[in-house]
């Protein structure tokens, strides 16, 4: 019985397999979007200028404070099925609108990452730079940033760690990925010891690519414990 | 009441948002049927989820392996698969287990399955904010209190755990936070949370936007009650002048 | 009078690891005396200390306090027993933060002996007011000074009225001109005949309160006797060479007058 399930289960593995990687397609998506937003959004939040400020302060509320979920609807919802471009209809498909609905999040996480990477620098390294002449743009672009990066790695791995097992909420809105394709597999073999078989496959093989970008997180923050 | 919502709706539809929906009855009750289960969700998963993370923190920092290695294992694994496979895991797998066995006799219902995983999940992540909290306690109070003729159990519950619970306090009041969040997932296994309510109408319907402003102006204001309530505590137990 | 040392601690030997720490030590304290312990760091002081109240076992040895032999305490209720007799105080001070002063008095009394509350808390207050603390009562540890925060760890030590009270180095980790106000302290103590073990670098305090003084050096008691005799007189070259060092001035000092120590009392005036 056990042995049939397993050789039923190797012969879903290409589908399973394909599944994640639409998994990782969207995790890798969210969080480069995410990440570029995020930076920018954190930009904003240092800048003298109080409405961006506030524009950027109100970003990161919103969409820290969102259900994934629900911005995972909005997105799949309010993207039409097609666009235009270039006087071509592309189907929008739905795995981008997944990826910018994860993006959104992501990149108030990642702003607020920034800023506090910023607030960590010692306020004793703007007065040096002050001193010597430099400007603010200067400043931040030589001295801060590259220290900013060092300290943002750690927290960033961990919040692309979140972002992955966020992808697995893209089977509600229709994507073909991996949760998908265990439900399609689990329905089609219709076995009880099958579906339970499957689902502990699908935990495992979010476990064993998340697990390890935790420990190497673990790893970092240590090295660079000040 | 019902003329400031006129008003109100009036308003938001000069500007193009049609919230005309809340005056269906059908709509407007499903609504706040859902605002209820999502705070009830909420309500039952804080509280099992402080207790599941009390419970695993003692195991971690029990010093028997065979407590601490099961209890580490459980953590690392909730905390790093999506809570919506360890749904599927415990509602379509465990339950439909248990149905097999026991047929109708099953006591738990979706909403129960919600309530124990998330309890779960973020009680793992509770564990972890209490055992830093646990090891921030540092060892020449303990033995201050152990020289003071205290028992084990007189230091752990007159020293360390007082200490233990406000280092973790600002960790515990973040899980929180997140755990508001994380009960939208009801919503897919048909539990009737505000995110499936709102679902529910807005196929019905294309007023996706205002929907969903509105269940995130819900879920703000609930992480901004417990965010509050996390203030509170923390002014209570505040320790004036600690860390100079 | 003579009759058997409260404390009495026969050829004890600790090590941590392969690092021998204590090599042979030999102690003993008369009910009501205050015996200092000095030498350089390093030397095992602390780790005497430790053993005596049951936070470290030798491997070998005897340690008597009052009836009870400490290094064969094993039950937590037995060490209890023992602690409840021994007051410590650390040299960091160690309150907890996250209780009161007089709560932090209150801890021990009530938890421990099972005192009344009222009564516990209206000796607390006596308490605090020796140690000229009583408007402190309220304040958080947090809030105090140093100085302050290691008179509250003497009181609280108090307010379990032991039988002696061990002090571990308790002024290295004060600002200077904190230093009097817990000194005084201690000597007050001292003179109201409670029996004292102080490891202290302060060679003048040592030298104007003890009865005894020992001297250790890489774990071994090189030299000890009456305050005067080791001060004054040491007979060890290296009792000698390590008072050189500590007070730069000779080892003998037979021609000094004894008012010069007690010229520098002005020092040890209590700061409130």
């Amino acid at each position: 019985m056990a042995i049939e399930n397993l050789a039923t289960l190797w012969h879903w593995s290409p589908t399973l397999g394909v599944g994640l990687l639409q998994n990782i397609k969207i995790s890798v998506g969210a969080i480069g979007l995410g990440t570029l937003l995020g930076l920018l959004v954190g930009m904003l939040l240092l800048s003298p200028l109080a409405p961006l400020r506030g524009v950027a302060w109100l970003w990161v509320q919103v969409f820290r404070n969102a259900p994934w979920l629900v911005l995972i609807y909005f997105t799949s919802y309010v993207f039409p099925f097609d666009i235009q471009v270039a006087g071509s209809w592309l189907t929008f498909p739905d795995w981008l609108k997944v990826t910018i609905g994860l993006a959104l999040p992501a990149s108030a996480n990642v702003a607020e990452i920034f800023r506090g990477a910023v607030a960590s620098i010692p306020g004793t390294q703007w007065e040096a730079a002050r001193s010597l002449a430099l400007s603010r743009a200067q400043i931040l672009r030589m001295i801060i940033l590259p220290q900013c990066l060092q300290r943002m790695l750690p927290p960033w791995m961990n919040l692309y760690a979140v972002v992955t097992m966020g992808t697995a909420l893209a089977s509600l809105v229709g994507v073909h990925d991996l949760i998908d394709s265990a439900q399609i597999a689990a329905n089609t073999v219709n076995r009880s010891g099958f579906t339970v078989l499957v689902y502990f496959s699908v935990l495992a093989l979010f476990f064993s690519y998340c697990y390890p970008i935790a420990r190497l997180t673990q790893r970092l923050e240590r090295r660079y414990a000040f | 009441m019902s003329t400031v919502l006129h008003g109100l709706v009036g308003q938001l539809g000069q500007v193009g948002l049609d919230y005309s929906f809340l005056f269906d009855a059908y709509a407007s009750s499903k609504l706040l049927e859902g605002a209820l289960t999502t705070v009830w969700l909420c309500l039952f998963s804080m509280v099992g989820s402080l207790l599941v993370g009390m419970v695993l923190a003692a195991a971690l920092t029990s010093g028997r392996y065979w407590l601490a290695w099961p209890a580490r294992a459980f953590v690392e694994v909730t905390r790093n698969t999506p809570t919506l496979v360890q749904l599927y895991c415990a509602f379509l797998v465990l339950n439909m287990l248990i149905n097999q066995s026991l047929g109708n006799a099953n006591p738990m219902t979706p909403f129960a399955w919600v309530v124990l995983v998330i309890s779960l999940h973020k009680g793992a992540f509770h564990a972890e904010a209490l055992r830093a909290g646990i090891e921030a306690v540092p060892a020449v109070t303990l033995e201050a209190a152990s020289s003071l003729a205290l028992s084990r159990r007189q230091q752990l519950l007159q020293v360390q755990l007082p200490l233990a619970l406000r280092f973790a306090l600002p960790a515990l009041v973040n899980n929180l936070i997140d755990l508001v969040k994380m009960t939208a997932v009801a919503s897919a296994i048909a539990v009737n949370d505000i995110t499936y309510a709102s679902i529910m109408i807005w196929t019905q319907g294309d007023n996706v936007i205002e929907l969903m402003i509105l269940i995130l102006a819900f879920y703000g204001l609930l992480s901004f009650g417990v965010n509050c309530m996390g203030r509170v505590l923390e002014a209570r137990l505040r320790m004036p002048g600690y860390g100079h | 009078m003579p009759s058997e040392p409260l404390i009495q601690l026969r050829e004890v030997h600790l090590a941590f690891a392969d690092n021998p720490v204590l090599r042979g030590i030999e102690l003993q304290v008369q009910a009501g005396q205050a015996v200092s312990i000095i030498g350089p760091s390093g030397s095992g002081k602390s780790t005497i200390l430790r053993c005596m109240t049951g936070l470290l076992r030798p491997q070998r040895g005897s340690i008597r306090i009052g009836d009870t032999q400490v290094e064969q305490l094993h039950a937590e209720k037995e060490l209890i027993a023992l602690r409840k007799q021994v007051g410590f105080v650390f040299q960091q001070y160690n309150l907890f933060p996250h209780l009161s002063v007089l709560d932090n008095l209150l801890v021990a009394p009530t938890k421990v002996l099972g005192r009344n509350r009222d009564e516990a808390r209206d000796q607390a207050l006596v308490l605090l007011d020796k140690v000229r603390l009583g408007h402190k009562a309220a304040a958080f540890p947090g809030e105090l000074s140093g100085g302050q925060q290691q008179r509250v760890a003497i009181a609280r030590a108090l307010a379990m009225r032991p039988k002696l009270i061990l002090f571990d180095e308790v002024t290295s980790a004060l600002d200077p001109e904190m230093v009097g106000e817990v000194l005084a302290v201690i000597r007050e103590l001292t003179e109201e005949g409670m029996t004292c073990v102080l490891v202290t670098h302060e060679m003048r305090f040592a030298e104007e309160i003890s009865d005894q003084v020992y001297f250790t050096e890489h774990g071994r008691i090189v030299e000890h006797g009456s305050a005067e005799q080791l001060f004054r007189a040491p007979q060890h070259e290296r009792t000698r060479a390590f008072l050189q060092h500590a007070l730069g001035e000779g080892g003998d000092r037979p021609s000094r007058p004894a008012p010069d120590v007690f010229s520098n009392l002005g020092r040890y005036s209590l700061s409130v």
